[in-house]
């Protein structure tokens, strides 16, 4: 167990820079996910830590020890790679324990240490088979456990699951989890998959050209995104982007959204929950809405009386997607087209106006010049 | 994969008189390319009388080794009649360290050129392949300089030096090429396991490398045996390889010009190429066409 600092790091080749001043700090036994995609720096971060790439300026801190100079192998870390990197020529029990062999560990000790972790990752029976022998569920099990019999501080992974197939990727993503929850280790997790990243992550830190744009727990950064793009880069469907003036209804402030409601264009008035009530300096200007398609659906009354943050509209509705538990209905709010997750049961048909209900208490404004959070 | 012959509607008499055309002329072909080493084993066992009174194309009595048994340890070639067995040996002694030096370089050069990149690495790949494209010829007369400057000329050592010198640059380009194509996230999970540069050489890429190890020896095997230029030119005497002995006892000439003594010496220096080929051949295959390494 250790814990992870990283401070102001920055990676350049040549002019380009890679890595524009990172600055993290993990806590002992914490499960980081380094979100972006690709190009964005996050699999050189990963390297770096390992220390397989070198550090152009900056510090990076193992157990609050300065790792600058030291050799990857004197670390104290494991890595697993999104290509698994198994030795092709060697026994999984050789690929597991090639690591302690390098270390010198006494033959008996590295029998029962190689014992120890394929049987906790349940591969003890493919101990004498070739990497090529193997299907692609199981050399992800040998990487993670060529990982695990080192008992490293701290472990790296490298998009390890991006060659798997959907059904296996989502198989493995519980293992992993429940691997860290039972040795309790610091964890690193590079992945550009968002969903991959809120499952397993103690904290997310997104990466964007070099740059950290939130690092926060899951549930934060989903919630209270610190830009947008953050916010569509998070969650699937997308969060929806609606363009809108802030204006000032009855003492109270509110978002105006223009839309088609039937067959008459006209701006509906939406009030904007106690906490952003303080932002009257944008009264008469334009921001962004950012709604999440879950908190947008069909009208409840019932809902609506009792929490007063769902206001109400009427829209004409578009297309719609069923996916089985929820119907997505595609809308137009502001000139943007706009998803809301409907109860199949409660949904219009296209051309129809529908009545919907918003849930302001979970949107979130941007500045449409800074794209930053309001 | 379809199976194109057995398509429906591919049975009609056009495609047969194809099949027909199409064999004969490969039969041909085969036949044109096996004639001349057939003549030559046949003259081979053949003894002078039966060479003179019988036809180029006819098959001999008998199976006679005599002439071999002469090419190999009497005839004479220039004023030393010694056979080809001395000379043979000299090519054994010359090629077999050559080969495995030159090889064992370059997979340890084509290592170091894709998996331990240095700044500049593609550069120098380009400059070692320059040397791919070096005729023989330009660098005969630095090269007898430098023989001579390090005392090994006319003798086997120098010959093996030049191969070596001369062969890296195909065998750095048949390692690197091969190389590139392993992952180098091995080598990273390697160096976390704590493999230094020798050991991961030796433990991970060295046993990946059977192919192209094949692959390099056979054509280091062939190019070294078979050369001529460089054993006429820095050799004389006792020194040669058994390319230029074979040239000079065809040209030395006592009275009759025995044919079937000939045609065995040139089939005694042709045999160690030809037997690496059929012995390592299907690797050879192989290794030219193994890209990556799954797994």
């Amino acid at each position: 167990m250790a814990t992870l600092t990283i401070q102001n790091v920055k990676k350049s080749y040549g002019a380009v820079d890679v890595l524009k001043g990172i600055d993290l700090e993990l806590e002992n036994g914490e499960f980081l996910v380094l979100l972006g995609p690709s190009g964005c720096g996050k699999s050189t971060l990963l390297n770096m830590i390992a220390g397989l790439d070198t550090i152009t300026d900056g510090e990076i801190l193992i157990n609050n020890k300065v790792v600058n100079d030291v050799h990857p192998k004197d670390r104290d870390i494991a890595m697993v790679f999104q290509s698994y990197a198994l030795y092709p020529n060697m026994t999984v029990e050789r690929n597991i324990g090639f690591g302690l062999e390098m270390r010198k560990v006494t033959k008996e000790d590295r029998e029962r240490r190689v014992d120890e972790a394929a049987r906790m990752l349940q591969i003890d029976h493919l101990r004498d088979r070739k990497p090529a022998q193997l299907s692609g569920g199981q050399r992800q099990r040998v990487a993670m456990g060529r990982a695990l019999v080192r008992k490293p501080e701290i472990f790296l992974f490298d998009e390890p699951l991006s060659n798997l197939d959907a059904k296996l990727r989502v198989e493995m993503r519980t293992e992993i989890k429940k691997l860290h929850q039972r040795l309790g280790t610091t964890m690193v997790y590079v992945t550009h998959d968002q969903i991959e990243a809120m499952t397993l992550a103690s904290r997310i830190a997104i990466l964007r050209e070099g740059e950290i744009q939130q690092f926060a727990s899951p549930q934060e950064v989903y919630e209270r995104p610190a830009n947008m793009y953050v916010a569509g880069f998070v969650g699937s469907p997308a969060m929806n982007f609606i363009p809108a003036t802030v204006v000032s209804e009855n003492d109270r402030l509110g978002v105006s959204i223009e839309r088609t409601a039937r067959g008459e264009r006209s701006s509906v008035f939406l009030a904007l929950p106690d906490d952003l009530q303080s932002i009257g300096e944008w009264i008469g200007r334009e921001v962004i809405l950012g709604i999440r398609p879950e908190t947008l659906t069909h009208r409840s009354d019932a809902e609506m009386t009792q929490n007063k943050r769902l206001q109400p509209f009427d829209c004409q509705v578009e297309v719609l997607e069923p996916t089985g538990a929820d119907t997505l209905t595609y809308i137009e709010l502001g000139g943007r087209e706009v998803i809301a997750r409907v109860n199949p049961y409660n949904t219009s048909n296209p051309g129809e106006t529908m009545a919907f209900m918003v849930d302001m208490g979970k949107a979130s404004l941007f500045d449409p010049k800074s794209e930053m959070r309001i | 994969m379809a199976d194109i012959a057995s398509l429906p509607g591919g049975n009609s008499p056009w495609r047969s008189a194809g099949r027909f055309g199409l064999y004969f002329l490969l039969i041909s072909f085969g036949a044109y390319y096996i004639l001349p080493l057939i003549v030559v084993l046949s003259t081979s066992f053949k003894d002078l009388d039966e060479i003179r009174n019988g036809t180029l194309l006819s098959l001999p009595a008998e199976i006679n080794l005599e002439s071999w048994r002469y090419a190999w340890s009497e005839a004479c070639i220039g004023v030393s009649c010694t056979g080809l067995k001395p000379y043979f040996w000299n090519s054994v002694m010359m090629t077999i360290p050559a080969v495995l030096i030159s090889t064992v370089l370059g997979a340890l050069t084509g290592y170091a050129l894709t998996k331990f990149k240095f700044r500049g690495a593609n550069m120098v790949f380009a400059m070692i392949l320059f040397g791919c494209f070096i005729p023989f010829q330009v660098v005969l007369l630095p090269m007898a300089q430098s023989l001579g400057f390090l005392g090994l000329a006319n003798t086997v050592p120098g010959l093996v030096l030049v191969h070596i010198v001369y062969g890296l640059p195909f065998t750095v380009l048949f390692f690197r090429n091969y190389y590139v194509s392993i992952p180098d996230d091995l080598i990273k999970a390697a160096t976390i396991d704590g493999a230094g540069f020798f050991t991961i050489f030796w433990r991970i890429l060295l046993p990946l490398s059977p192919p192209i190890i094949v692959v390099t020896i056979i054509w280091q095997f062939t190019q070294i045996w078979n050369d001529f230029l460089f054993g006429a030119s820095f050799t004389t005497g006792g020194g040669q390889p058994v390319t230029v002995a074979l040239n000079n006892l065809v040209n030395t000439t006592t009275g009759v010009k025995r044919y079937n003594v000939d045609m065995a010496a040139a089939l005694i220096t042709a045999a160690p190429t030809l037997a690496v080929y059929v012995l390592a051949g299907r690797y050879f295959v192989r290794g030219l066409t193994a890209g990556s390494v799954k797994g």
